[in-house]
């Protein structure tokens, strides 16, 4: 976190020394990222009115679930895993699918089968499911390291991608699945985009927190350990490829429960918002935002949804290539990054 | 360093769970044996998925040639090289298409333009100084050969505008350097085999012996494609190779040979070149469009009929280029002191530079080649089926894939490994419907990094 009692001591010395100010500014970029990154978003907030900014909040949150999420797997284990959607995906489909609605289903042509569960009942499905997913997937990717885990992490999220396109039986293909339910409690919908925003920041939180626990257990040590040099903590008696494991399926489950909200939210999804490219700008807003820190994933997922709001202002910019504007100006983000900041914006490790 | 390499070549270690590995041998058999019962069922149909397999095929192994080429020198994964897929193609789309569809398709934009000409003139300055300046410098002041490279790159990248700025007139405005190409090889391919025999001989002789002819060679073959229209299609090919292999070595030049200085790990270029290759995808939608795009019809768009199986010309063309591009890298990698200075730095940088090998230079090479055969292998996709801006990604993931099959860093595995692939895919889908087969493929790449992580022709 960059708020602590050092940094505010700094500023206040700095107040009684004004000339130090360029010094200081060289030294806390992170300071500097969050703030400007934070003022964007309450002047977007201002700007563009409530009711826009609830839904951009929505989107964030669901994003920086994913990044959270990913950032255990990239940022505190160490393995750049470019597969994440796809563990996002079958949280999507499994909350599409289980609480399909019989009555809406039995007039579409290619009928899916129907559940018409409740909502609270499928989240944790979806995170179970993802998690097995994740075992399985894990089980033989845990010997893979460095380009060869990025190459295999590739290819699952394509895997993922063809079986949500072609197993039409379940997922209707290409056509997607309409009128997924939005959430009930008792005789009171979630259907206004306030209450899912609430709802959505609640699950943040609490990947938040799971998350901070993690990362601040013994097991998040291991955990940076196996990051900084596997074999030494084998050497140590830990079982490496265990606590590899555990947290691709704790990071998987999470991404899971995104992927549960995301469908509820849109109440329609389809195989393209699964495709390989988002997985990648998920794993750049990882790293853009800054690796093994939570605040850092906050940051990049804020700093994503905005940075499409921000392209709005350039001149001459069509609406319609705002997101391949967006898509550009990430890529140029990553190599600048790569080149002065390995760590991202905020971040604790470097690539 | 070296223990970047070690992670990046060390494989992973063998999926050890016992009895994992004698499972998977015994179902490898049985779909082996499954495809053979269905081969002996229908043979005609078998060949066409064979005859569709090896045409897919071709092109993953110009890709894994490449790829294997690169990596196997700089021991990390360059995504740029699926941009340069994609660059390729769109290349050839943006040249030709004004042409081929008149005026209602006019893409040509001053922009694009000035970048591709910016890009080319740094280059050809860079490859100018680096090759004149250490023979110069004695005779020269400084400034003088400065600024005289730099006016001849600056002639180069204004040349290469021109270039792009009148695709309608490739032939006219090609001919010049096709001329001058063609003139330089009539000299240097007969010294170089008369050397062989006469190791004594001089290039300066040689040239007073046979420059005039070679200029007359040059001239005629200049004139040739000045007069012949048709030969735009074919030009716009090595023009967006050309600028692709560019593109290819101004990015190492200007990037990734700082990163490789202080990179703790091959990932920091991995997601460089991540990003280069999100924007250079997000920048061909801008310029492009997103919608799948057919290019100008080639020739060979004929079908043959052999025993009951259909391939198209087109087909067994790209064929024809894949083992031409292994000809020419086995040439230059096995018989050429560039080979043994490329293979000893895939083996120990520090030390090839130790004894005097010129690795910045070397390692620029290898990634101009390395992308030239990607925009190559793009092209042929392209004219195979469609261009569209996603296409680079989906085939530098094959390309990877058919270069670990084969055998990470070895020219003959690259090969193998493509054709292998593509046969597979293809046979996969018997079953199937086709939309499953880059599924397959994966499924294929993760068996054999689980099983065989060497491959199929192990990197001695």
């Amino acid at each position: 976190m960059p708020f602590d009692t050092q940094r505010i001591g700094e500023l206040a010395g700095l107040m009684r020394n004004p000339a130090e100010l360029g010094g200081y500014a060289r030294r806390n970029i992170e300071l500097w990222a969050s703030l400007f990154i934070i003022g964007w978003a309450i002047a977007f907030m201002f700007w563009q009115g409530a009711g826009f900014a609830v839904i951009i909040g929505t989107v964030f949150a669901i994003w920086a679930i994913l990044s959270v999420s990913l950032n255990l797997v990239v940022g505190f284990t160490g393995l750049l895993s470019v597969g994440h959607i796809g563990f996002f995906g079958i949280g999507a489909y499994t909350m599409a699918i289980l609480t399909s609605d019989p009555a809406y289903e039995q007039l579409r042509t290619e009928a899916i089968p129907t559940f018409g569960w409740p909502f609270f009942a499928v989240l944790p499905i979806c995170a179970v499911l993802a998690g097995l997913a994740a075992i399985l997937v894990g089980v033989v990717f845990n010997r893979f390291r460095d380009d060869i885990f990025v190459l295999a992490s590739f290819g699952f999220a394509i895997i993922a991608f063809n079986v949500f396109l072609n197993l039409r039986p379940v997922t209707r293909g290409a056509f997607g699945i309409h009128e997924i339910a939005r959430p009930q409690v008792g005789g009171w919908y979630f259907d206004g985009e306030l209450e899912f925003l609430l709802l959505c920041l609640v699950f943040l939180a609490v990947v938040m927190l799971i998350s901070w626990l993690i990362v601040s257990s013994s097991f998040g040590r291991v955990l940076t350990a196996i990051r900084e040099d596997e074999q030494a903590i084998e050497v140590f008696g830990y079982r490496a490829t265990q606590y590899k494991l555990a947290v691709w399926v704790i990071s998987a489950m999470m991404a899971g429960i995104a992927g549960g909200l995301f469908a509820s939210w849109t109440t329609f999804i389809d195989p393209n918002s699964f495709i390989l490219l988002e997985s990648v700008l998920l794993v750049s807003i990882v790293i853009l935002g800054g690796l093994a820190t939570i605040w850092g994933s906050l940051l990049g997922a804020m700093a994503f949804v905005l940075l499409e709001e921000g392209m709005r202002f350039i001149p001459f910019l069509p609406t319609e290539y705002i997101g391949q504007a967006r898509q550009v100006v990430l890529g140029i983000l990553l190599v600048l990054l790569m080149l002065f900041r390995p760590q991202g914006l905020v971040g604790r490790y470097r690539l | 360093m070296s223990s970047q390499r070690a992670t990046a070549r060390g494989f992973p270690a063998l999926f050890n769970i016992p009895g994992t590995r004698a499972l998977a041998l015994v179902l490898t058999a049985a779909v082996v044996a499954y495809l053979a019962w269905k081969i002996g069922q229908s043979p005609p149909q078998a060949l066409q998925f064979a005859f569709n397999g090896i045409a897919v095929g071709a092109v993953y192994a110009l890709l894994a040639m490449g790829f294997t080429l690169v990596y196997s020198t700089v021991w990390f994964f360059d995504l740029y090289y699926g941009a340069a897929a994609a660059l390729g193609a769109y290349g050839v789309f943006y040249l030709r298409t004004a042409t081929a569809l008149g005026s209602r398709a006019d893409v040509n934009n001053v922009y694009v333009n000035a970048v591709f000409a910016a890009v080319v003139g740094g280059v050809a300055a860079w490859v100018l100084y680096t090759l004149l300046q250490p023979r110069l410098r004695g005779r020269f002041a400084p400034n003088t050969i400065a600024v005289a490279i730099g006016l001849l790159g600056g002639a180069a990248g204004a040349y290469t505008g021109v270039v792009l700025a009148f695709p309608e007139i490739l032939h006219l405005t090609l001919s010049p350097a096709v001329g001058v190409m063609v003139a330089v090889a009539a000299i240097v391919v007969p010294f170089w085999t008369v050397q062989t025999f006469v190791p004594t001989i001089r290039l300066s002789r040689f040239a007073a012996i046979a420059g005039l002819p070679a200029v007359a060679v040059g001239a005629w073959c200049g004139y040739l494609t000045a007069g012949a229209p048709g030969a735009g299609l074919y030009l716009s090919w090595a023009v967006s190779c050309l600028l692709a292999g560019c593109v290819g070595l101004a990015l190492y030049r200007g990037l990734y040979m700082y990163m490789r200085e202080r990179a703790r790990s091959p990932l920091i270029m991995l997601v460089a070149s991540l990003g280069i290759l999100l924007a250079v995808a997000a920048f061909i939608v801008i310029v492009f469009e997103a919608a799948p795009r057919p290019l100008p019809t080639a020739f060979g768009s004929e079908t043959w009929k052999i025993a009951g199986a259909r391939i198209k010309g087109f087909n067994v063309f790209g064929i024809g280029v894949a083992l031409a591009g292994f000809a020419i890298l086995w040439l230059l990698l096995k018989q050429t002191s560039f080979g043994r200075a490329v293979r000893a730095i895939g083996d120990d940088e520090e030390v090839s530079k130790v004894v005097g090998i010129n690795t910045t230079v070397i390692i620029a090479a290898v990634f101009f080649i390395g992308a030239m055969y990607a925009a190559l292998a793009g092209i042929l996709t392209g004219h195979d089926t469609a261009v569209q801006p996603r296409m680079g990604l989906l085939l530098l993931l094959k390309g990877w894939i058919a270069s670990v099959v084969g055998g990470i860093g070895n020219l003959y595995g690259a090969i193998v490994g493509g054709f292998v692939l593509g046969v597979v895919e293809q046979f996969g889908i018997w079953d199937l419907a086709g939309e499953w087969k880059d599924a397959i493929a994966f499924i294929l790449l993760i068996l054999f990094l689980s099983f065989w992580p060497q491959g199929l022709l192990p990197r001695r």
